[in-house]
């Protein structure tokens, strides 16, 4: 049956019905598919990803709004939760396996967060598990956070340039554990600018949430 | 010496109280339905629209009112988030009321023969309108710190100086929230005052501190020997309509000092306020509740584009002039445009975004301009005194034209730009596009600038 399931198609039904925040019919667009033979597998890199992808594309250039990108994230999750996952749990199909794990913070000092949040939800719709800390978090509670959880990468944000101290302070304290090369650490926000982040030796520096996206799936290709 | 408080210390109470006593709310909560539910009801209610396509600087009364109209409902409905207490402040249709019956109509700022007043402006009157004009916030090295305001404020044009934040202090990194803070603040004042004191306009206003994230620095330095009370105090609120104890513990402070206060708020235009009209309603609701729950003189919207961070993006230049017009038909407060391009120094098209924006907003009743967060305001050094003196050439020649008169003239000012914002172009720093030794702008950059009034003059007849 998955043979014949056509997944472009399958692709723009489910993308408008994100887009009209149409939970209902998402749902049952869902279940029927998967009834029909595709594993949650293959739904999920076949129409879920690309949707999503379609749609945080749509935010980059505008066309839909942020609350647009957010309802159509929450119906994603209430699929994952409440038809893929149970259904891989009862079946020996494989897991659908987050691109990375990535922790964001928005640096202490700063209360700043809407930027950090874009950063969020798209490294999410992108297929990221992301830990995101909130605002005004201290250094060694980033730390401490990234060690708990395992994450792959971290992701620290500030407005103001009166924070990148504490930015800095991540780098050092990582170094004197000896712990550095475990974590991918990625800038962003209007004060660190590309040169501060390679200052620090920073993985990278994104201007832009599309950008920082790109940039957590080069460091994740780069580290399989 | 006894002093006396701008604001009675009951009135500040009961501002503080609404952040204990207001109904508790999940920030995810007040974001999709007190802000973004909230604004998508309003625009259907009030039918608040125009075509992008068709004028960018509206002259429809009608329309100006009913988006006021959504404006104060939003700010009744919804109130102010208090991200600390996670509680609503909610202000009654009454408090609102005598909020804007009070909102004063004049403001002095600055001293002796540098002291300029302020008066609240309607739409298309041809009377004058300040320029406030300096690296705003923009990070500057603190050697540099005397020579950029001097080569400011050496500007006949500009009325207020706006700082820059330093980099540094005495050599040693600024942290937030600590004493660094007040430290970096007074050194802030000193050289201000001191480059004040060399290019002769020693009470020239100052808008402050900028060097300071926390409330610390303005604390301590608003203050005996440090920024004076007729300087321009910034305070604000964040996106969307959010209010931090920092912000209030800086209001309480002013207005207690009696320091004048200027008060911003940014909404995201592509956030969770929406497009244009989501932005423009958000924007008459922000300015009113400013007023009500910080207290300043003097008030003004700076939407950033979700990913460009500018306010120049053609579909928000007549969303800010219609919250504009709004506001200056049914208020009386003192309103400012601001100016927040894309492009940086030695890029021309630096100097078409802020002549669109400008017209725009002189025209929609602003009392000043804010001139010029160059390059989007994010890029260390990235800004000069030519582009401030620019924008305040429009902004005098604009005072007087019709909104008629400007739509016309800002459509084609976009033509310009438009298809090369696709990005932020930085252009150059100060150092590269101004000559640090007589402190005026390099042969190629001036070249630009006489090239950009060149044609301005000639295509729209505005004489700058």
């Amino acid at each position: 049956m998955s043979k014949d399931f056509n997944f472009s198609q399958g692709q723009d039904i489910l993308t408008n019905l994100l887009l009209d925040g149409d939970t209902d019919q998402a749902m049952a667009f869902t279940k029927i598919t998967i009834s029909d033979g595709i594993s949650p597998m293959e739904y999920f890199e076949g129409c879920i990803a690309p949707s999503l992808e379609k749609i945080g594309e749509k935010f980059e250039s505008l066309e839909i709004f942020l609350p647009e990108m957010v309802f159509a994230a929450d119906i994603v999750q209430k699929i994952n939760d409440e038809i893929l996952t149970p259904a891989v749990k009862n079946s020996t199909a494989q897991r659908i396996v987050p691109l990375g794990k990535v922790l964001l913070a928005t640096v202490q000092g700063d209360l700043h967060d809407i930027g950090k949040n874009m950063v969020a939800l798209l490294l999410r719709v992108n297929g990221f598990e992301v830990l995101d800390l909130g605002i005004n978090v201290h250094p060694e509670e980033i730390i401490s956070q990234a060690e708990r959880e395992h994450v792959n990468i971290i992701g620290m944000s500030s407005l103001l340039t009166t924070c990148l101290p504490y930015m800095k302070d991540v780098f050092n304290l990582l170094n004197l554990k000896g712990t550095r090369e475990r974590y991918a650490i990625i800038l962003g926000g209007a004060a660190p600018t590309p040169d501060f982040a390679a200052g620090v030796c920073a993985d990278g520096y994104g201007h832009s949430a599309a950008e920082a996206v790109t940039l957590c799936k080069k460091i994740m290709e780069t580290r399989s | 010496m006894v002093n006396i408080p701008k604001v009675e210390p009951q009135l500040m109470a009961s501002v503080l109280d609404k952040t204990e006593k207001g109904p508790w709310v999940e920030e995810t909560e007040w974001d999709r339905h007190f802000i973004n539910q909230t604004i998508k009801e309003l625009v259907k209610k009030y039918n608040i629209t125009w075509e992008t396509s068709k004028s960018m600087v509206l002259s429809d009364d009608g329309l100006a009112d009913r988006l006021f109209t959504a404006g104060l409902e939003l700010a009744l409905q919804s109130g102010l988030y208090c991200i600390d207490t996670h509680r609503r402040m909610i202000w009654s249709k009454e408090e609102l009321e005598n909020v804007l019956a009070n909102t004063p109509r004049e403001v002095k700022v600055g001293e002796g023969k540098d002291e300029v007043t302020f008066r609240k402006r309607n739409m298309e009157e041809n009377s004058y309108v300040g320029v406030i004009g300096g690296p705003y916030g923009i990070p500057f090295p603190e050697e540099l710190f005397i020579p950029v305001i001097k080569s400011y404020a050496q500007e006949p044009l500009l009325d207020i100086i706006d700082t820059p934040s330093l980099q540094t202090t005495y050599g040693y990194e600024i942290r937030a929230g600590t004493p660094w803070d007040q430290l970096a603040v007074w050194q802030e004042a000193a050289l201000t005052f001191e480059a004040l004191r060399q290019v002769g306009r020693p009470g020239m206003p100052i808008g402050c501190a900028n060097s300071s994230a926390s409330p610390l620095g303005e604390l301590s330095s608003t203050s005996y020997g440090g920024f004076r009370r007729n300087d321009w105090h910034h305070n604000s609120i964040m996106s969307e309509l959010k209010v931090s104890y920092s912000d209030l513990i800086r209001a309480v402070h002013f207005s207690q000092t009696g320091a004048i206060s200027h008060n911003f708020y940014n909404p995201i235009y592509g956030g969770y306020a929406g497009g244009g009209e989501g932005i423009a309603i958000v924007t008459v609701a922000g300015m009113i509740l400013l007023r009500a729950c910080l207290w300043g003189e003097s008030f003004n919207p700076g939407p950033s584009h979700a990913h460009l961070s500018c306010n120049t993006f053609p579909p928000m230049i007549p969303a800010q002039a219609v919250a504009l017009q709004a506001l200056a038909r049914n208020s009386n407060m003192i309103l400012a445009g601001f100016l927040r391009p894309t492009s940086g120094p030695c890029v021309k098209e630096l100097f078409f975004e802020i002549a669109a924006l400008t017209i725009a907003q002189v025209v929609s009743g602003v009392s000043f301009m804010k001139a010029v967060h160059t390059a989007t305001g994010r890029f260390p050094m990235h800004c000069t005194p030519l582009e401030a003196r620019f924008a305040a050439q429009i902004t005098h020649a604009a005072e007087g034209l019709t909104r008629k008169e400007a739509d016309s003239i800002v459509i084609k000012l976009i033509e310009k730009y438009k298809d090369n914002q696709k990005t932020i172009r930085a252009g150059k720093s100060f150092t590269e596009a101004y000559d640090i030794g007589s402190l005026q702008p390099t042969k190629e950059w001036q070249d630009m600038y006489e090239e950009a009034c060149h044609e301005i003059n000639n295509e729209f007849g505005i004489s700058v």
